[in-house]
């Protein structure tokens, strides 16, 4: 019997924390909060920005370690160079919009 | 993943490579494949088969010597008439009269000649009946 | 408090099914308050069904036969512990398992990232909850672990071969491993869902991949030294459904966790990824309907239950499910950038991805393929060893090459020149190991020779790595705490090596004889000579029955000197089992004696000896395993910061 009591009490407790979201309402909207677009583009340049910088990184890391040769560095570090930059000014190029 | 103008020549690669592999499987599957059967399906099968069954009667001999291991299967649910086993190798775990086994082989002359042998792993997993 | 037990289980499906219902319409309908209420309830089903484990847990212990489970799979003289462990010997204390960690899992994922990602967690949760609505429907309509009976005097007991310390760590940790592919595919059908098909979810769910792989991969190799040491057949794998069904998403995860940094690095394979995740979700879902639905012969023989078909009906929904999301949001999964050149590390990860895929599907095919004949030529036939064997070969080897190679390229392209230098010293070892085994006989096996090459390629790779890199950070550690999903992957790699060269030298060198022998004679058995002592029948009493066990002694001389039992067991209750002798030679590198007790004929014996060289790389293996996968893991507190910044952002 007390069996019971403690399943119904598992329930009842199941059925509070479910409702807690509605009890604790404080008055907000209760729109879910979407990304602008704005917000899209920023975030998908700061991960494009990110990329680029972590790429450089590991190839002037490679390069120092000797896996990739001078020639082969020469090559792959302008183009990432200028991802990154790019990046970084239409990150600037966004912010100045404000 | 790569722009119309460079995909043909590697979809036709990949699709090469996959019909090859695709071939070869199923030739390999069907010429390495051996039929799984009971005792009661057993009849006209000439070539090495799988043969699960219940291990019925007395067993005898000794399954390491030039003599064998002999027993008898059926099948494991129920009636159908029995096949005599002749066993030569390493006998399994849990081996015993009433146990389900599996065995590899081929008839020869009215007894299965076996050259390989499992049993199965009991009362894990022994389904709950549908109440 | 059974009915404890069961109002939980009740609790647990009404909650996962609100999470899903109601986690749909907030998602689709944009409201807060219903996504946080949805979210509230996957994290509350953990807590009742955490409340029904320990009611089945408290019942094993206290032997409590009242519960039909607790009397199928224990008896009064099991110790605690092992009584503890039959909560996953059975069928619904499995299931139970799995909704427990499943709801464990997403309880953690959606807390944690409550405040990142908000707009695909509102998704995520009615996902997770779906499946977790599938297996509590199962466990309180289908399969419940809390039948109850009058009451018995005893049960049935646990088969002594499963009272082992590896089944207590082994089934949990593969549950840990296959319900945790649950998350990555949530957070995938989440990204597609709220039409988010970047990076982020890939980069949110990367610890949880890799975590639910570490566990995979381990609780296979618990469970294959558990065969070796307790079914003792002398083999640590037999191609056995149940083990597929393990290893098919373990391959599938491996290939997900590399094929994932391309997608975070280049923005390509966006398709791929999604389709790889599905099918390494699929296949653990799958590889649970194999081994309960009876469907396929097995050295486990599930006997065919209920809930075989639900599996299968589960899995064909869910494969739809995701076949139709890939499929609508394909526009949005175009690639960002293409593959450059077929020498470049993403290439060379794509040749793994490839290889890895086929050989899954390789064990697919050979998984299915007595179903499929039992349809369609109304005889079943099985695939036996060799085509496994074969096909392992042809695809793991040129795998094991190419984690030799792909460290060693440059990304987007390498020259051929370039390549070439840096491959040159690790292929010369190769040569050189390769020349030195043919010249001391051990030339013979020309699969185990290439096995033998390759790895040491691989090995030299990473040790130049390691050496290169320790010049320019002055200290191994520096460098592998800066690096650490680089070089935990190098470690994992090595461990991979270890692998290849046990599974190699034990499978193709050695010995394998079956030696009939009277007390105090001796045989040889490939450098060791084995002498025969006689065996005493050893009675003992329990509560349950009497068991006997036939023990033989021997001693050994020759490449080691020692002794060691084996024994053939019978128990009254249980039937036969029996207790192999293992000796491992350390100082031949882990090489075992490996003895049988084949029949016994009153004093005269039949063994089996096995000699098994290096079989015990494999285990180290493992456990290297786990080290590399910890340090890939270990949380770098830099890169915490910045992918905080970047998915909180989505607020500001």
């Amino acid at each position: 019997m007390i069996w019971l009591v403690v399943g119904a009490l598992v329930a009842v407790a199941a059925v509070v924390l479910v409702s807690l979201p509605f009890l604790l309402d404080h008055g907000e909207s209760d729109e879910l909060e979407t990304p602008t677009p704005r917000a899209e583009t920023r975030l998908a340049l700061i991960e494009e920005r990110d990329r680029s910088l972590a790429a450089l990184k590991e190839l002037e890391f490679d390069h120092q370690t000797g896996k990739i040769d001078d020639a082969d560095y020469r090559a792959l570090v302008g183009p990432l160079r200028r991802a990154a930059a790019s990046s970084l000014q239409a990150l600037d190029a966004l912010d100045a919009q404000d | 993943m790569a722009r119309p103008s460079r995909s043909p020549a590697r979809l036709v690669l990949a699709l090469a490579v996959a019909g090859v592999l695709a071939i070869f499987l199923i030739y390999t599957a069907l010429a390495g494949s051996t039929p799984s059967l009971q005792p009661s399906n057993l009849a006209g099968h000439r070539g090495n088969v799988d043969l699960t069954g219940k291990v019925v009667g007395h067993v005898s001999g000794n399954a390491s010597t030039a003599d064998g291991l002999r027993f008898r299967l059926h099948n494991i649910n129920g009636d159908s008439p029995t096949v005599p086993i002749l066993y030569h190798g390493s006998v399994p775990d849990l081996f015993k009269s009433g146990r389900d086994v599996n065995v590899t082989g081929h008839m020869e002359n009215g007894t299965f000649v076996a050259t390989a042998m499992t049993t199965k792993c009991p009362s894990k997993y022994t389904a709950t009946q549908n109440s | 408090m059974a009915d404890l037990g069961r109002a939980a289980l009740v609790v647990s499906f009404g909650l996962a099914l609100y999470a899903c219902v109601a986690g749909t319409l907030a998602a689709v309908g944009r409201q807060r308050r219903l996504a946080d209420s949805a979210r509230n309830a996957l994290i509350a089903c953990f807590g009742s069904t955490l409340v029904a484990s320990i009611v089945l847990a408290i019942a094993l212990v206290r032997h409590d036969f009242t519960f039909v489970y607790v009397a199928n799979h224990t008896s009064r003289d099991l110790s605690a512990v092992y009584s503890l462990t039959a909560f996953w010997g059975g069928e619904e204390g499995s299931l139970l398992l799995w909704l427990l960690v499943l709801t464990g899992y997403g309880a953690l994922a959606v807390a944690l990232n409550r405040r990142l990602l908000r707009d695909l967690i509102v998704w995520v949760v009615p996902v997770i909850g779906g499946v977790a609505t599938f297996f509590a429907f199962m466990l309180f309509a289908v399969a419940s672990p809390f039948a109850t009976e009058t009451r018995q005097l005893d049960g049935a007991g646990l088969v002594p071969s499963l009272q082992n310390p590896y089944m207590v760590a082994h089934p949990p940790m593969l549950y840990l491993g296959y319900v945790g592919l649950t998350i990555p595919f949530a957070f995938a059908a989440g990204a597609m869902l709220s039409g988010q098909t970047d990076e982020r979810w890939i980069v949110a769910t990367r610890r949880w991949t890799l975590v639910a792989w570490m566990f995979l991969g381990f609780g296979q190799i618990l469970g294959s030294h558990w065969a070796y040491v307790e079914v003792g057949w002398g083999g640590y794998y037999a191609w056995d459904p149940v083990e597929n069904a393990a290893l098919m998403p373990w391959l599938a995860a491996t290939a997900f966790l590399h094929s994932v940094m391309i997608q975070e690095r280049k923005g390509m394979l966006k398709v791929w990824n999604m389709v790889l995740v599905a099918f390494a979700f699929e296949l653990s879902l799958f590889g649970t309907f194999l081994t309960r639905s009876g469907v396929v012969q097995s050295i486990h023989s599930f006997s065919r239950s209920s809930i075989g078909g639900w599996f299968l009906g589960m899995v064909v929904a869910s494969t739809a499910f995701a076949v139709a999301l890939i499929l609508w949001r394909l526009p949005l999964l175009k690639a960002r950038t293409k593959l450059e050149s077929p020498i470049s590390r993403e290439a060379a990860f794509l040749y793994n991805n490839l290889l890895f895929v086929a050989l899954t599907l390789t064990i697919f095919w050979g998984e299915i393929f007595p179903i499929l004949t039992q349809l369609f030529q109304g005889i079943s036939r099985t695939i036996g060893r060799p085509y496994f064997d074969f096909f392992l070969r042809v695809f793991g080897l040129p795998l094991l090459l190419l984690m030799g190679i792909g460290p060693l390229v440059a990304w987007r392209r390498s020259s051929v020149r370039g390549l070439l230098r840096t491959l040159a010293w690790p292929a010369a070892a190769a040569v050189v190991t390769g020349v030195a085994l043919t010249a001391v006989g051990h030339g013979t096996s020309r699969p185990g020779l290439i096995a033998y090459t390759f790895s040491a390629f691989v090995f030299a790779t990473i040790v130049v790595e390691v050496v290169r890199g320790t010049r320019v950070t002055g200290s191994l550690f520096t460098l592998v705490s800066r690096n650490r999903r680089r070089y935990g992957g190098y470690i994992v790699h090595a461990s991979v090596v270890l692998l290849a060269v046990g599974i190699a030298a034990s499978s193709t060198a050695g010995a394998n004889v079956f030696r009939t022998l009277k007390p105090g004679q001796s045989t040889r058995v490939d450098g060791y000579t084995v002498t025969y002592h006689g065996t005493k029948s050893i009675p003992s009493v329990t509560e349950s029955g009497t068991t006997v066990e036939h023990r033989a002694f021997l001693s050994f001389t020759g490449r080691a000197t020692g002794s060691m039992t084996t024994s053939q067991i019978d128990s009254s209750t249980l039937g036969p089992s029996r207790e192999v002798g293992i000796y491992s030679n350390w100082r031949d590198g882990g090489t075992d004696l490996y003895t049988i007790n084949s029949a016994q004929n009153g004093q005269t014996i039949t063994l089996q000896i096995l000699v098994k060289p290096l079989v015990n790389l494999i285990w180290i293996a493992g456990y290297v395993f786990v080290f590399g996968s910890l340090v890939a893991l270990w949380p770098d507190a830099r890169e915490q910061r910045r992918l905080v910044s970047r998915l909180a952002f989505a607020r500001a």
